[in-house]
């Protein structure tokens, strides 16, 4: 097998339109290898789009999107990566161990199911079933989903929304200790003090990538000392 | 209680239904098309059972009767030979026949009494009671007249004196109640695992389309079996529905339906975006079936365009496929079956591969 590439997520000008709504424009952007990578932006502003295009979900207008060194789409890769959709998919129904156990299995996962449901602290109610948890708590679930098979790529539409705060610092620790294990993370926020915790930002608005960099890059680039005022001023900057 | 807060219940309601075109299409032009399909049906000018006249009178009195019954409402009755008649009866041509024989006229003279021989095919009582209505009717003049006895010997092809309404029903429902309990399910279960986002899911993984679809037939191929076997054994033990056939026949007949049910599932949920849009396929899809598949009224006695549309729903094969085993003791020796088993196999297939391709499309 050829060496890993250096990034586990090239988009390279990729736009997609529904009807005559531009949903992405013009989109070029790297993650690389163990990097934590936020994508910010307001509601409706292509994240979710963004996302579902790196998992074959959306094919493109024009444009590549390139996962783990692969062309999407390609099930393979699918094996690889993890996404955790912004409602928290999961069958009402089952427990939260048998949520976890049925997407292992899908993903040929054999074990871990344990360690996700540990991962998100849910492993003492693993044998409730999820219509009787919390809305925080199916978050987590979901996102044990996400990651029981170990993904290499991991992506996640706004994981933290319900979470409680102790929690989401607990979760966010463990986000950047699996990036330092080699895996890559594509987070989508609104939420700026997450966003500090990414290694790199992306501003997305009206489908358009208007800025890129770590958060010290950002604020220079803006001029301004807080991330969401640089956010604001980024953001405007096309319009003038 | 509050007007203005019923009030705004009641407009909310109204608005709502405003936007949901499709409902609103349904309310109001579904009950018209299927109160039009069940008016053509009874009044469309359809068939009348055909029977067969075998007159060997050499007396006066058989050709009376025989014309008496060729000029009947009831039936459309013609003349033939006797081994012409058994020939068509056996291949559901005729519903039955009458034969006058030889001493006909003899016997009336002589003894008052007859007794022609009434063969019937049998296997669908509404039928049967038609031609041995318009018999008796044809005898009346001559039981007038010379105050003749009339006791006809009836004979079946299938079933007997004792089959009734419920063994000519009873196989259909059999595949029936499976086939639509089944399809609803399916197609609510498929919807919810749409509306949860977990298909989304699924999507996003390495699973192929076809391993959803084979997946989804199995899980739901075995729930359809388990409820195939219990409805089979009720009717059978329970109600003592007629059967003269191979009871693994029905049960393979019930699980073909069962599976084609499955993936009409799948395939009509594609169409729709909530449950309720979803069983809204009852009225469209399913009761015109009911109508034309001849679950209730037979195919030959429909009017002529309305035949053409039930050869084409594969329902009414696997209604006749089920009546032919359960009432005719059919195996797969039997074109008739075996046309049968290959519409509705091929019916299931179709449904499948339908159902894979839309998957991939409405997803990719």
């Amino acid at each position: 097998m050829a060496a890993e590439p250096t990034y586990s997520v090239e988009v390279e000008g990729v736009s997609k339109r529904f009807g005559a709504q531009p949903a992405l424009d013009d989109v070029t952007l790297r993650i690389r290898r163990g990097e934590v990578y936020g994508i910010l932006g307001p509601n409706g502003a292509g994240k979710t789009t963004l996302i579902r295009s790196l998992v074959g979900l959306i094919v493109p207008d024009s444009g590549t999107v390139t996962v783990l060194g692969r062309r999407m789409p390609s099930l393979d890769i699918l094996a690889r990566v993890g996404y955790m959709t912004q409602q928290a998919a999961l069958y009402p129904d089952l427990s939260a161990a048998e949520n976890v156990r049925f997407f292992a299995e899908i993903y040929g996962a054999h074990d871990g199911v344990r360690e996700a449901l540990e991962f998100v602290d849910l492993w003492e109610r693993r044998d409730s079933v999820v219509s009787n948890l919390s809305g925080g708590m199916r978050t987590r679930c979901s996102l044990a989903c996400a990651l029981v098979h170990k993904p290499d790529l991991l992506l996640l539409d706004e994981p933290t929304v319900g979470v409680d705060p102790q929690l989401r610092v607990q979760l966010w620790d463990r986000f950047q200790r699996m990036a330092r294990d080699g895996a890559s993370i594509l987070v989508s926020s609104h939420v700026m003090d997450e966003a500090e915790r990414c290694d790199r930002l992306g501003l997305i608005r009206f489908g358009r990538l208007l800025a890129e960099g770590t958060v010290a890059e950002l604020k220079r680039k803006a001029g301004v000392e807080r991330l969401e005022d640089a956010f604001l001023k980024l953001s405007e900057a096309p319009a003038t | 209680m509050s007007r203005r807060r019923v009030a705004a219940i009641t407009r909310r309601l109204l608005h709502q239904f405003r936007r949901d075109r499709r409902t609103l299409a349904l309310l109001f032009f579904a009950p018209l098309v299927i109160l039009a399909l069940l008016g053509y049906l009874l009044r469309g000018g359809g068939g009348v059972p055909q029977m067969g006249v075998v007159n060997e009178d050499t007396g006066p009195l058989g050709p009376v009767v025989a014309s008496q019954l060729e000029h009947s409402t009831t039936v459309s009755a013609t003349a033939m030979s006797q081994r012409d008649a058994e020939a068509k009866l056996r291949n559901g041509d005729l519903a039955g026949y009458i034969v006058l024989p030889p001493d006909f006229s003899a016997q009336a003279q002589q003894a008052h009494t007859v007794a022609p021989d009434v063969r019937l095919e049998g296997s669908q009582p509404g039928l049967s009671g038609s031609i041995l209505q318009a018999v008796g009717q044809s005898f009346t003049a001559l039981v007038g007249t010379a105050g003749v006895h009339f006791a006809p010997k009836v004979s079946y092809l299938y079933g007997g004196p004792t089959f009734d309404t419920l063994d000519y029903f009873g196989a259909a429902f059999i595949g029936l109640v499976v086939f639509f309990l089944v399809f609803v399910i399916t197609a609510v279960a498929f919807l919810r695992e749409r509306g949860q986002g977990t298909l989304e899911r699924l999507m996003a993984s390495p699973l192929r389309r076809s391993e959803i679809v084979l997946g989804y037939m199995l899980g739901f191929t075995v729930l359809a079996l388990v409820q195939a076997a219990e409805v089979l054994a009720f009717s059978l033990i329970v109600l003592h529905v007629h059967n003269s056939g191979n009871v693994a026949l029905i049960f393979i007949m019930e699980a073909l339906m069962a599976i084609a049910a499955v993936n009409l599932g799948i395939f009509l949920s594609m169409f729709a975006r909530t449950e309720f849009q979803a069983v809204q396929f009852i009225p469209l899809v399913i009761v015109p079936q009911v109508f034309l598949a001849g679950i209730i009224f037979p195919v030959s006695t429909e009017p002529g365009p309305l035949q053409l549309l039930s050869h084409v729903l594969p329902l009414t094969y696997a209604v006749e496929g089920m009546r032919n085993i359960m009432v005719k003791g059919a195996d797969l020796g039997w074109s008739s079956l075996a046309l049968d088993f290959g519409v509705v196999l091929g019916f299931a297939l179709l449904v499948i591969f339908a159902a894979a391709t839309t998957l991939r499309r409405r997803i990719a």
